[in-house]
C-alpha cells in the first residue's frame, strides 16, 4: 500500500518583503501516497497554503521556493530525463523543481491540480462559468496534441490582441468539444441542469455549487494529486458536509490522491488518511491519523486538540494554548523551538533548533519529548522568552 | 421562573427591495427580503442563549434588531419590562448602556485611527461616566478603567495608547469585550464573536466570556453558526433556518435528542475532532438554502428535509417521495429544460416514451412503481408537449404534503420543534394555512 506519488524533502519556501525575509515554509518533508487523502492542519499563519502553493510551483514574487525536492513519480517523464538531467530522476520519480519551465508547466492540469478556497473570488466573473471549465478542458487538449504548448488566452493581452480583438470578429477559444466535456464534469460534481447551468455566470450560482464547479475544473485535466486548499471553509456545514461527500466519492472514482489543506481538526478527521500539523511555516507532527488524535506527541498538537469545544460533550473546560501565532520574519525568529515561548512542556533543550525524530517509521515529530520525559526541574520560564 | 430580563416576541425584519422613489414612480412593486420572520423568544437574566444557524438565516439580523440598531418591521422587544420599539430617544440612551454588542470582526470593528486606551474611553464620555469622579478628573478615571479593563481581558495597562492594528485578531476581539464591559451592562449579545479567531485562540476568548460572565453577572445572546461552540457555552439555544426559530430548548436536551429534522441534519453534518470520525459518510442535506425572497410556503424547510409527510391517502416511502418532491420543486425553479431532455432522447421530438424515461433518469432520484410512476409520467407527459403548467398542477394534485399548505411554528413546550412531524402535542402550532391556490403563471 505505502507507494508515494509525491514525496516532499525539505521544502522551503521564503517570501522576500520590505519588511524582512519571512520563512514561511521551513524544510518541509511529507509523502502522499497512491489514493490517500493527506492532511496539512495548521492556524492560520502557519504556511499550509503557502506548502500547498510550493508543491504546486504557484509562488509568486516576492516568495520563492529556495529549497527542497518535490519527488513526482511519473515513469515517462523520469525516462525522458534519465539522459540529459540525471540528478533530477531517481528510479521511477523526477524531482519536479528541477525539470524545466516549460515541463513543470504542462504538468499542471493532468499532473497537479488545484481547488481554492474561496470559489467567489477564484472564477472571472466576466464568463459564464461552463466557458471558463470548457477552457480548461481545451488547455488540456491542446497540451495533448503539443505536449509543451499550454497557453491560455488569458496571455493575450497588450495593444495588438486589444486592436485585433475590436477589429477582428470574436473567437471562441473553447471548442464545441471542450464546452461538452465541461458539460459532462459539471454533471460528475453534481450540478443539475448542467446544460443550462454552463452559461451562467458565477453570480447566478450559490457557493457551493460554485465550488463543485471549482472541483470540476480541477478534474478537467484528471489530474494524479488534487490539492484542496481549505476547500470547505467558506461555506456552511450543511454544504460542507456535501462537498466532502463528493471529494470523497471522486477520490474513489478517479482513484487520485488528495492534498487536503485546513484548519479543521474535524474534517481532517473525516477525510484524511494521514496528517502533518504545521506551526510557524514548519511540520511539527506527521503520522497516520490515529496516532495524531489519540497519542499526540508534541505538545502543540496537544494543545490543538484541548481547544475544540467538542459538540458530543461540553463538560469540559477548554484548555487553551496561551499567547498567540508568532511572527514568520526571519530576524524576530528565534534560534529555539519555535513553539517555545507558548509550550507548557519548554525546557532548556528547547533553546537550540530541534530535528525532527522518527517514532515508528510512520509517525515523526519535531519535538525532543520523542526522546525524553518532561522534567519540569529542567523548565524554562516561558516569559523569558516572549516578545512583550 | 423569574422574570425574563429581555422578551422578544414576533419579531421581524424584512429589507426591501425595488422600493426607491423611482421605483415607485415607475410602478414597480417593491419586492420584500423576509430576513427574520415572526420569532419569539425569552432570556433570563444570567443566562446564555445562543442563536444557531447557517449563513442568512437572520441570525445576526435579529441580534442587531432587537437592539434597535435597526429599525424593526413588526413585533416587540421588551427589555426589563421596558417596550425597547417604543423608547424615546432618552430611554434609548439609558438602555443601550444596559445593553452591549461585540461584533465578529475584530478588524473592522474597531477605529484604526484611534488608540485602544480612547476605544474603551469613547462609551464613557458618551454616557458622561463617572458622574463624580473623586479628587481625580474625569479623563484620569477614565483611562484607569480603561486600564483595568484591558486587565480584565487579558491584556496589559500600558498598551493603552496602542493602535488595533498593533495587535492580532485575538487581543482585538479582547479590545472590543473591553468596551463592552465598559459601561457595566447587563446584557451583551455576542455576535459571533470567536469565528474569526483559530481555534487556540478562540479557547482563550470563550473562557473569558465565560468567567466574565460568572464575575459580572451578565447575560448573553450568543451569536453563532458553530454548533461545537454553542454547546460549550450556551444554556439554551434558538435553532434558525430562513427568518424562523424551529427548534428551541434546553442546550444538553437539544443537542442530544434533536426534534427537528434541520437540527438532526445540522448535528449530523458537524465533522467531529477525533478518530472515529474518519470515514464517516453524511447523509447530506441536498440542495441549496431557498432565497429569503421567495421563502417556500408552509414549512420553510420542506425543499430540504429528508423527513417530508406525503398525502395521508398515498403510500410511499420517504426516498421516493423526496425524489419526486424534488423534482417538483426543479419544475418550479426552472432547473428542468425540455429542450435537453428532448436533444438526450429524441432530436425529432415525436417519441414521448423515450423523453419520459430520459426525464426520470435525469430528474428522479428513485425507483417508481405503481400510482406514483403513473402520475409521474403523466407530468412528464405534459413536459414533454411543453406545457409546464400542467406538469407542475398534476404533480402537486397528487403529491402536495402538509408541509406545505401549513406553516408549523414553535409552541410552548420547553423544548418545542416547528415541525408537523410532532402535530398534536404542545411542541409545535400552525401559525398560517395557504390551501392550495388556484394555478398561477410561476414568474
Amino acid at each position: 500500500m505505502a507507494n508515494p506519488i509525491l514525496k516532499i524533502r525539505n521544502l522551503t519556501t521564503r517570501f522576500f518583503t520590505e519588511e524582512g525575509q519571512v520563512n514561511a515554509v521551513e524544510s518541509v518533508s511529507f509523502d502522499v501516497e497512491d489514493g490517500e487523502i493527506f492532511g496539512i492542519v495548521g492556524e492560520s499563519g502557519s504556511g499550509k497554503s503557502v506548502t500547498a502553493l510550493s508543491v504546486i510551483d504557484l509562488i509568486e514574487s516576492p516568495g520563492r521556493v529556495t529549497e527542497g525536492e518535490i519527488w513526482y513519480r511519473n515513469e515517462a517523464l523520469a525516462e525522458e530525463f534519465r539522459g540529459s538531467r540525471p540528478a533530477a530522476v531517481d528510479g521511477d520519480f523526477v524531482d519536479v523543481r528541477q525539470l524545466p519551465e516549460g515541463v513543470r508547466r504542462s504538468l499542471r492540469g493532468p499532473s497537479f491540480s488545484m481547488v481554492f478556497q474561496d470559489p467567489m473570488s477564484s472564477f472571472n466573473p466576466s464568463l459564464t462559468v461552463g466557458e471558463q471549465i470548457a477552457e480548461a478542458v481545451e488547455v488540456q487538449r491542446r497540451a495533448r496534441s503539443n505536449p509543451r504548448s499550454t497557453r491560455s488566452r488569458t496571455q493575450g493581452y497588450g495593444l495588438g490582441s486589444l486592436i485585433a480583438d475590436t477589429l477582428l470578429p470574436s473567437q471562441s477559444y473553447v471548442s464545441e468539444e471542450s464546452m461538452e466535456r465541461a458539460v459532462e464534469l459539471l454533471d460528475q460534481v453534481g450540478i443539475p441542469d448542467p446544460e443550462d447551468r454552463a452559461d451562467e455566470y458565477p453570480h447566478q450560482f450559490s457557493g457551493g455549487m460554485l465550488q463543485r464547479a471549482m472541483i470540476a475544473q480541477a478534474l478537467a485535466g484528471e489530474p494524479d494529486i488534487l490539492v484542496a486548499d481549505e476547500p470547505t471553509t467558506a461555506l456552511d456545514v450543511t454544504i460542507q458536509a456535501q462537498i466532502l461527500n463528493l471529494l470523497r466519492d471522486l477520490q474513489e472514482r478517479e482513484g487520485m490522491s488528495i492534498l487536503m489543506i485546513t484548519h479543521d481538526l474535524g474534517v481532517i478527521a473525516r477525510m484524511c488518511d494521514r496528517v502533518g500539523v504545521m506551526y510557524a511555516g514548519e511540520i511539527v507532527e506527521r503520522g497516520p491519523l490515529g496516532e495524531i488524535f489519540d497519542a499526540p506527541v508534541h505538545p502543540y498538537t496537544q494543545g490543538l486538540l484541548g481547544s475544540i469545544p467538542d459538540v458530543d460533550d461540553p463538560s469540559t473546560r477548554l484548555e487553551p494554548i496561551s499567547g498567540n501565532v508568532p511572527s514568520l520574519i526571519d530576524s524576530e525568529m528565534p534560534d529555539a523551538c519555535y513553539f517555545a515561548d507558548r509550550c507548557p512542556k519548554a525546557m532548556n533543550d528547547c533553546l537550540t533548533r530541534i530535528p525532527e525524530y522518527e517514532l515508528d517509521g510512520r509517525h515523526s515529530v519535531r519535538c525532543v519529548l520523542a526522546e525524553r520525559e518532561y522534567d519540569p526541574t529542567e523548565a524554562i520560564d516561558s516569559e523569558v522568552l516572549a516578545d512583550d | 421562573m423569574t422574570e425574563p430580563l429581555l422578551e422578544v416576541r414576533d419579531l421581524q425584519k424584512y429589507y426591501f427591495e425595488r422600493d426607491t422613489f423611482i421605483d415607485t414612480l415607475l410602478g414597480r412593486e417593491r419586492q420584500s427580503v423576509k430576513a427574520v420572520d415572526g420569532i419569539s423568544f425569552e432570556i433570563e437574566p444570567g443566562e446564555t442563549l445562543g442563536l444557531v444557524g447557517e449563513s442568512g438565516c437572520g441570525k445576526s439580523t435579529t441580534g442587531e434588531t432587537l437592539l434597535r440598531l435597526r429599525e424593526a418591521t413588526g413585533g416587540s422587544v421588551r427589555f426589563d419590562g421596558q417596550d425597547v420599539f417604543e423608547m424615546d430617544s432618552e430611554e434609548l440612551k439609558a438602555f443601550r448602556k444596559d445593553v452591549q454588542i461585540v461584533f465578529q470582526d475584530p478588524f473592522s470593528s474597531l477605529d484604526p485611527r484611534m488608540t485602544i486606551g480612547d476605544i474603551i474611553v469613547e462609551p464613557l464620555k458618551i454616557h458622561d461616566i463617572p458622574e463624580d469622579p473623586g479628587d481625580q478628573s474625569k479623563r484620569e478615571w477614565r483611562r484607569t478603567k480603561a486600564g483595568e479593563l484591558l486587565k480584565r481581558v487579558g491584556l496589559s495597562a500600558t498598551q493603552l495608547d496602542r493602535y488595533p492594528h498593533e495587535f492580532s485578531g485575538g487581543q482585538r476581539q479582547r479590545i472590543g469585550i473591553a468596551r463592552a464591559l465598559a459601561l457595566e451592562p447587563d446584557f451583551i449579545v455576542l455576535d459571533e464573536p470567536v469565528s474569526a479567531l483559530d481555534v487556540s485562540v478562540q479557547a482563550q476568548v470563550l473562557n473569558l466570556l465565560g468567567d466574565l460572565q460568572e464575575e459580572f453577572g451578565l447575560t448573553y445572546l450568543f451569536i453563532a453558526h458553530d454548533l461545537s461552540v454553542v454547546r460549550h457555552i450556551c444554556d439554551r439555544v434558538a435553532v434558525m433556518y430562513l427568518g424562523n426559530i424551529v427548534e428551541f430548548g434546553p442546550t444538553d436536551e437539544l443537542f442530544e435528542s434533536p426534534k427537528h429534522p434541520y437540527t438532526k441534519a445540522l448535528l449530523e453534518s458537524v465533522p467531529r475532532p477525533s478518530t472515529s470520525e474518519h470515514g464517516r459518510r453524511v447523509d447530506a442535506l441536498s440542495g441549496d438554502v431557498p432565497s429569503p425572497r421567495n421563502p417556500p410556503s408552509g414549512c420553510r424547510f420542506r425543499t430540504r428535509c429528508p423527513q417530508v409527510i406525503p398525502p395521508s391517502d398515498l403510500d410511499i416511502d420517504q426516498e421516493t417521495y423526496r425524489a419526486v418532491m424534488d423534482l417538483r420543486d426543479a419544475l418550479v425553479v426552472g432547473d428542468v429544460n425540455p429542450d435537453h431532455i428532448w436533444d438526450a432522447a429524441d432530436p425529432e421530438r415525436v417519441d414521448e416514451e423515450a423523453f419520459i424515461d430520459e426525464a426520470r433518469s435525469r430528474h428522479v432520484d428513485a425507483e417508481l412503481r405503481g400510482e406514483v410512476a403513473g402520475v409521474v409520467d403523466t407530468a412528464l407527459g405534459y413536459l414533454a408537449e411543453g406545457d409546464d403548467a400542467r406538469a407542475e398542477e398534476t404533480l402537486r394534485n397528487r403529491f402536495e404534503s402538509p408541509c406545505e399548505t401549513r406553516r408549523p411554528g414553535v409552541g410552548d413546550a420547553t423544548h418545542p420543534a416547528a415541525c408537523h412531524l410532532y402535530e398534536g402535542s404542545d411542541e409545535v402550532t400552525v401559525i398560517e394555512t395557504n390551501a392550495s391556490e388556484p394555478l398561477e403563471a410561476d414568474d
